[in-house]
């Protein structure tokens, strides 16, 4: 806003811009004595004056500092807002040291890897984790769970959330009082019972359930993760058109990242490897090509390294490329049982 | 044609009366989320699956041929036909094959030991059996077996289905070329899907057994050419003295939730032990073959790495529990 347009009286406006007070910073450190005396009104009126001036001003810091757009944020408002931010654990110290800390909210991170790698165990887990009650460091929030293939077993996820809960209950082990208030959420039913699950048998019903979740969350603010597992299964059949795949996979992957942006979200789609035919030999990569890897914030790739299982991140806006092992044990993912080599740096 | 942007938050599900209606998506929770298993008519056997194999999800059993994968399934079917409280679904199944005329008579044979008369009255009533000649016939097959799922020519319900094998249907319509493999990976994903819609839909447990083919190229590093890519819990498959990994290769693994290996090997002893396999029973200048079969875990979303040694006998497959000390129950902190 300009001094132009301030709202006050014109003749107030014309003095103020015949006296050199051309913008609003100008006005900031005046006194209202030495306003009334620069442009020959009352001091009442003067103070009146600044106090337009600052009330504008102060309205306009609530709204994003100096944003030309509504919505806009400065860099800085953003680096404070992350800090503040918690992630979701995954279980593994290691996978959390490169995730910086575990899954981000308000970030899409793909994760992929051959079958059998521990693609649902992690989704599974995030489930559970993301449960964690405030008391104990955790966020405290639901799970969306989108099933595409049919790998989510409920024995399986009973099993993980009584493995979260006994190992948070061992970390918090001192605090007794903290446990006798979250009794109640401390129990598999309940983690089980917060878990929104959606099993989805074609592709159109995955857009559609991608489509009310919209309106699904505008209800269910506590969801702070929506897992999808797998994004991949529903298309990789029925496309001919392949363009046309492309751009339904844009529009879902865009919906998704509005979404964390707007309910301040997780958002952990799984995906599958396939082999690619380049340069006259078969390779390894994940499924559905190479628009969409532009698709996600982040990438992970879960791998076999002898026979360790390793998870690697492949690209990343703001973490480096590092690896480290984990492990799938009957509680979860855990940190790999060996010792030796732990977090390597790339 | 496809509409990128359907405008109601509507699905198709098929409804009791069996009219396909559009109802709204809703989620659900997991606490209400059919967990019934289909028991493998072993206790052994269960106590490595941990209860039998799970409705609403597709199990693949892959091995060599006479490993065993028939011999199972015909005995899911007449595990499937017994009661709830005998680990059964009390349904009805389908068998499709593909591979060699129906073992009738191996069937008949397993009745008494799995499905006697006072049980099931009459069990081969309530099993229904085609067979499949080609990807193309079995996926118009599947797309009527809908119908047959909705309503039951029989009294009870149809809730199990097996396809056995699907390996013999990919085998020899395709090339090695990455146009033929792309289109063959394509209709493994339909097929895939519409088994994964029936199991989910009909709450009912799929069964499609996978030969094997021999590894060549040893390598077994992330990202190597051929098919010695690692899948699931073990490094290398072993059957017959050969290493093998399933057939079909990467894509199919994505299409299937749970897959056992079924391997066989076989042992020359002198003695004979109390367990001894019928079928190789071959005396040869005084020596007795015995055929070792395993049974191994190799990815399951809610099993860790198991395996478990097997016979066959005229009564059916049964599981030899492991003689020494060291149990088939994982410890708390072993892996998966």
């Amino acid at each position: 806003m300009e001094i132009a347009n301030l709202p006050i009286s014109p003749s107030h406006r014309a003095k103020l811009l015949s006296a050199g007070y051309t913008t609003f910073s100008s006005l900031s450190a005046v006194s209202p004595s030495q306003l009334a005396r620069d442009l020959n009104i009352a001091l009442q009126e003067a103070s009146d004056i600044l106090k337009v001036v600052s009330d504008i001003t102060r309205s306009e810091s609530l709204h994003g500092g100096n944003a030309i757009l509504k919505g806009a944020q400065t860099a800085w408002d953003m680096l404070s807002e992350e800090q503040m931010q918690k992630r979701i654990t995954t279980g593994c110290d290691d996978l959390d040291t490169i995730l910086g800390g575990g899954i981000h909210c308000k970030e899409v991170t793909e994760v992929g890897g051959v079958p059998g790698i521990g693609k649902t165990q992690l989704g599974i887990q995030l489930a559970v984790n993301v449960q964690i009650p405030v008391e104990y460091g955790g966020l405290g929030g639901k799970a969306v769970y989108i099933d595409t293939e049919g790998s989510f077993m409920v024995e399986r996820a009973y099993q993980v959330a009584e493995g979260c809960i006994m190992d948070t209950l061992d970390k918090f082990g001192h605090h007794r009082k903290v446990i006798l208030d979250c009794q109640e959420q401390m129990q598999p039913n309940s983690f089980l019972a917060n878990i929104f699950y959606f099993r989805i048998c074609s592709y159109t019903e995955q857009i559609a359930v991608i489509n009310y979740l919209q309106k699904f969350l505008a209800e269910q603010k506590d969801v702070k993760i929506i897992i999808i597992d797998s994004v991949t299964f529903h298309f990789r059949q029925d496309f001919d058109d392949l363009a046309l795949r492309t751009r339904v996979l844009c529009g879902m992957s865009l919906k998704l990242m509005e979404l964390t942006k707007t309910y301040n979200l997780a958002v952990v789609l799984l995906n599958q490897v396939t082999t690619k035919f380049t340069e006259g030999s078969f390779q390894l990569t994940l499924a559905l090509g190479d628009s969409w890897s532009h698709a996600c914030t982040n990438r992970v790739i879960l791998y076999w390294n002898g026979n360790e299982r390793h998870a690697y991140i492949d690209k990343s806006p703001s973490l480096r490329s590092a690896s480290a092992p984990f492990s799938v044990t009957s509680k979860g993912i855990r940190n790999a049982t060996s010792q030796c080599k732990r977090v390597r740096m790339m | 044609m496809l509409d990128p942007h359907p405008t109601s938050f509507l699905s198709q599900r098929r409804l009791e009366n069996g009219k396909d209606a559009m109802v709204p998506i809703k989620p659900e929770s997991p606490l209400n989320l059919p967990t019934q298993k289909l028991s493998l008519g072993c206790p052994v056997l269960d106590r490595l699956v941990r209860g039998g194999l799970p409705v609403g999800s597709v199990t693949e059993l892959a091995g060599e041929s006479g490993t065993g994968k028939s011999q199972i399934c015909l005995q899911l079917l007449l595990a499937a036909l017994r009661p709830p409280s005998l680990g059964g679904l009390s349904a009805a199944s389908l068998y499709i094959h593909s591979e060699f005329p129906f073992p009738l008579r191996r069937l008949r044979r397993l009745l008494t030991p799995f499905a006697p008369s006072s049980v099931v009255p009459t069990p081969l009533d309530h099993i229904f059996v085609r067979p499949a000649h080609s990807p193309d016939d079995l996926l118009s097959l599947l797309t009527a077996v809908d119908a047959l799922l909705a309503r039951p020519p029989s009294a009870l319900p149809v809730r199990l289905l097996v396809v056995d094998s699907i390996a013999a249907l990919f085998r020899s319509e395709f090339d090695n070329t990455p146009a033929d493999l792309k289109r063959r990976s394509s209709l493994f994903f339909k097929i895939a899907a519409k088994l994964k819609e029936q199991a989910r839909r009909f709450e009912a447990v799929v069964v499609v057994t996978n030969q094997v083919v021999d590894v060549v190229g040893g390598s077994e590093s992330y990202g190597s050419s051929g098919n010695a890519i690692r899948v699931g819990n073990y490094g290398s498959l072993w059957s017959s003295g050969r290493r093998v990994c399933p057939a079909l290769g990467l894509s199919w693994a994505n299409c299937i939730n749970t897959r056992i290996f079924l391997s066989r090997s076989d042992d020359i002893v002198r003695n004979e032990r109390a367990l001894v396999d019928e079928e190789s029973d071959d005396r040869v200048h005084g020596t007795v073959v015995r055929t070792r079969r395993k049974m191994e875990m190799v990815f399951a979303p809610h099993l860790p790495e198991a395996s478990c040694e097997f016979v066959i006998v005229s009564e059916g497959v049964f599981g030899v529990e492991a003689q020494s000390e060291k149990s088939e129950t994982p410890s708390p902190t072993s892996q998966i």
